[in-house]
């Protein structure tokens, strides 16, 4: 699924605000095609002025960003949000129509499609979504659930190659992120390369293979997810905790209850500990006998 | 697009002559630089009273944001310039500019060197109603705030396909309903939740209230009142004799 050539290649990328906040500094990155990656930090660490150079919301003052081989520093927003699909926090930043069906309509007109086509793309978003029942409803009365639904269905139908993420599980109930979960397993099977900002870190621990870790406008680590979250220097600066799973495999460590260090997710951590109850429950029922 | 002259209106602690000024003699300044503004429509007096604004903001060390808050200006100029030019004369024109240029730096000088708690506190010792003051110096910090979200949702709809820029008229006003319908919502629903923010913290429950911080009127702040009293006063002067006076205040452009 992944090729050699990297779909994203952000090489010496800088960037200050006007009011002099140095927010990226030397930034390089290469991101594959299909690839699921998470990128973390603390708040300031310049996540999110990266993803918004992807398209071209932000202009770094130095520094290339190339997609597909192009250089896309020249290229306008409008061409670029066809190639790049960024899903915003707060998907009351965007939703204005007056109904869920306009909404999706609104993503479409810039592609120009026929009439037909984008009958037919809302109909499929809206099924695919679950939205359908809500087709005449305005965007404004769906719940928090259902409007980052929305928001994120007015993206995806748009059918951008690169899909970005920003705190998708924010403010989200289980159900909610379980959907999330299956909507970007469906995409990334479509080849789509999906990057995600994310404070939660059990969540990335569990589903995120790759991530990136920024502090201070810089990337400090890049790697495996279990192996960055498993360092605990890369924690320390990035500001994060350690997942619940490493926590807990520490603290049998300490009482010499688990040696081997390969526990890297929570089925995991379920499957050594059924193992070590079942091998302490018969080891008490030979005692007894 | 940047919604960045917006922050030309943002208050930044800092040390100077205008920012350690008694709110009130600055809200003074405002309405005697807006006052003597509305006298004249010939270009040279506006233009002298312009100048003397400079002074003031050099004094403020707010050149940078006091130059960005003219250049925001410039589409509402152009405006200007195109109808006055049109329908009376350009000596016109470029004297209602000049007009808007002194209330704007009048009114940025204010917002940039008055610190928001200190606002309320000089509305409250001019009488008005503590609810009505604690509102003005809320709608006034939140400027920035708004700023930022306008943004937020300008970068929100570009992400999918939105363009500022469309032609006609008809058009341009329909595009701007993507960004005007969430940021008027958004700042409906804000306004709710400060609203049940501020009652949680049993806001208006006493009549009488007693305050953190007070403000008093310095020797300074005397001197500049009358500084601005007297500057009010000879701008009158000029404005009842300005046909006795020397010819060039009263030139005008052949057109």
């Amino acid at each position: 699924m992944i090729n050699d050539v990297p779909l994203i290649m952000i090489r010496e990328v800088g960037y200050e605000y006007p009011n002099g906040t140095k927010a990226l500094k030397n930034i390089n990155l290469n991101i594959f095609k299909g690839e699921l990656i998470g990128i973390m930090g603390k708040n300031g660490a310049g996540k999110t002025s990266l993803i918004r150079t992807l398209n071209g919301l932000i202009r770094p003052n130095y520094g290339n960003i190339y997609i597909q081989n192009e250089n896309i520093m020249t290229k306008s927003i409008a061409t670029l949000s066809k190639m790049v699909g960024i899903i915003f926090q707060n998907p009351f930043h965007q939703l204005f129509a007056n109904t869920v069906e306009e909404e999706i309509k609104f993503s479409l007109k810039s592609l120009n499609l026929s009439k037909e086509e984008i009958q037919k793309k809302i109909d499929e978003i809206l099924f695919k979504f679950d939205l359908n029942k809500y087709r005449t409803r305005s965007p404004l009365n769906l719940s928090g659930g259902e409007s980052k639904k929305l928001a994120v269905a007015s993206i995806i139908c748009r059918d951008p190659k690169i899909l970005v993420f920003d705190e998708p599980t924010l403010g989200q109930d289980a159900k909610e992120i379980e959907f999330f979960i299956n909507l970007i397993n469906k995409e990334r099977e479509k080849g789509k390369t999906i990057i995600i900002i994310t404070h939660n870190i059990e969540f990335a621990y569990e589903y995120l293979p790759r991530t990136i870790l920024m502090a201070d406008g810089h990337i400090i680590g890049d790697g495996p997810t279990n192996q960055l979250l498993n360092n605990e220097f890369l924690i320390e600066q990035a500001s994060l905790i350690s997942p619940q799973v490493r926590q807990l495999s520490l603290a049998m460590q300490q009482l010499s209850l688990q040696p081997q260090n390969d526990i890297n997710s929570k089925n995991d951590m379920i499957n050594y500990l059924r193992n070590l109850i079942k091998s302490k429950s018969s080891k008490i029922q030979e005692d007894n006998f | 697009m940047s919604l960045e002259f917006l922050n030309a209106f943002k208050f930044m602690k800092q040390k100077s002559f205008l920012h350690n000024l008694d709110p009130r003699a600055k809200l003074l300044l405002s309405v005697v630089y807006t006052v003597i503004a509305l006298l004249f429509i010939q270009i040279i007096p506006l233009f002298f009273i312009f100048l003397s604004l400079i002074p003031l903001v050099l004094l403020g060390k707010i050149f940078k944001q006091w130059i960005k808050s003219i250049r925001g200006l410039s589409f509402l100029v152009l405006f200007i310039i195109i109808l006055n030019t049109w329908f009376i004369s350009l000596s016109f024109a470029l004297a209602m500019v000049l007009r808007i240029y002194i209330m704007v730096s009048a009114f940025s000088i204010f917002f940039l060197t008055v610190d928001p708690n200190d606002l309320a506190l000089s509305l409250i010792s001019m009488k008005l109603p503590y609810e009505f003051a604690f509102s003005f110096s809320l709608a006034f910090r939140f400027v920035p705030t708004i700023a930022n979200e306008a943004q937020n949702i300008l970068d929100a709809q570009q992400s999918r396909g939105y363009e500022m820029q469309k032609k006609g008229l008809i058009n341009q006003v329909k595009n701007l309903f993507p960004l005007l319908i969430p940021l008027i919502i958004n700042s409906i629903k804000r306004a709710f939740y400060v609203a049940e923010a501020l009652e949680s913290r049993a806001f208006g429950s006493r009549k009488e209230r007693t305050y953190y911080y007070s403000i008093k009127y310095s020797l300074k702040d005397y001197i500049f009142t009358f500084y601005l009293l007297v500057l009010l006063t000879f701008i009158i002067f000029i404005r009842v004799q300005i046909n006795s006076m020397p010819d060039f205040l009263i030139w005008s452009l052949p057109v």
